[in-house]
């Protein structure tokens, strides 16, 4: 899995490409986390070209959320494919995580 | 539809995902099973194949975890062989509710996808295997 990390004002942005299992989830964990020790906040998840999770993924998502929660920041996913967002669905992380469908809505909701 | 069938060994470690993913897509492609079914079906065998390798075995040896996966009259049937300790996943409890970031059921996580994406799990615990069935319907889908 590729991981693309740009920046947009304070909103950190990861661009995820390809599988996100339990072989290509610590390296997405370990990106996330040191966006956080740089003093990240507010981030985007971007799954557009995602074509693939399992709940290793799902592991390291609700993992970010809470650590975000701590330090008063935000997450917001966004672009997934409708198979990937059932499995958010199912797991039932839709209720407590914004899953938006563009780029731009997660950059919207971000900064008002 | 056609009938049509395929199987393979993983040795126990999770760098064998890859080759699970190939030859399921290469099933799925000669059904004309949709990208979105290739995945639930993907995901399914992901999390078991994934628990057998992290609680399945304590010796450290390799090991070898048979999948085969037949289609027959709009089912997939997938049985997975392998000769860890016993696990049925059924007795892996299943949350009501998930709605609440801090009651999130982080360890069952898996189980509880595969028993929405599935349509019968089956597990039967064969002298020292345990045989694990799946089945979606993929008419319907």
């Amino acid at each position: 899995m590729e991981i693309i990390e740009t920046r947009e004002k304070d909103i950190s942005i990861f661009k995820l490409n390809g599988r996100l299992d339990s072989n290509t989830s610590p390296s997405l964990e370990k990106q996330l986390a040191g966006a956080m020790e740089d003093g990240a906040k507010n981030m985007v998840i971007d799954f557009a070209d995602l074509d693939y999770i399992s709940s290793a993924g799902l592991r390291i998502i609700l993992k970010t959320t809470k650590d975000l929660r701590r330090t008063e920041g935000n997450i917001v996913l966004c672009a997934m494919q409708d198979y990937v967002k059932e499995v958010f669905e199912i797991a039932g992380f839709d209720s407590f995580l914004p899953i938006v469908s563009t780029l731009d809505d997660a950059l919207g909701k971000l900064q008002p | 539809m056609a009938c049509c069938k395929t199987s393979f060994k993983l040795k126990n470690t999770t760098a064998e995902l890859d080759k699970l993913c190939r030859n399921l897509e290469q099933f799925g492609n000669t059904l004309g099973l949709t990208k979105k079914c290739i995945f639930q079906i993907n995901l399914a065998l992901d999390e078991i194949f994934t628990n057998i390798v992290s609680y399945g075995y304590q010796d450290g040896d390799n090991h070898w975890i048979k999948v085969a996966i037949t289609h027959e009259n709009g089912t997939v049937v997938i049985r997975i062989e392998d000769s860890g300790v016993a696990f049925d996943p059924d007795s892996v409890e299943d949350p009501d509710t998930i709605d609440d970031i801090d009651c999130c059921p982080v360890g069952g996580l898996g189980i509880h996808l595969i028993k929405k994406l599935m349509d019968e799990i089956v597990y039967e615990r064969c002298g020292e295997k345990n045989v694990l069935t799946l089945k979606k319907n993929i008419a319907v889908h």
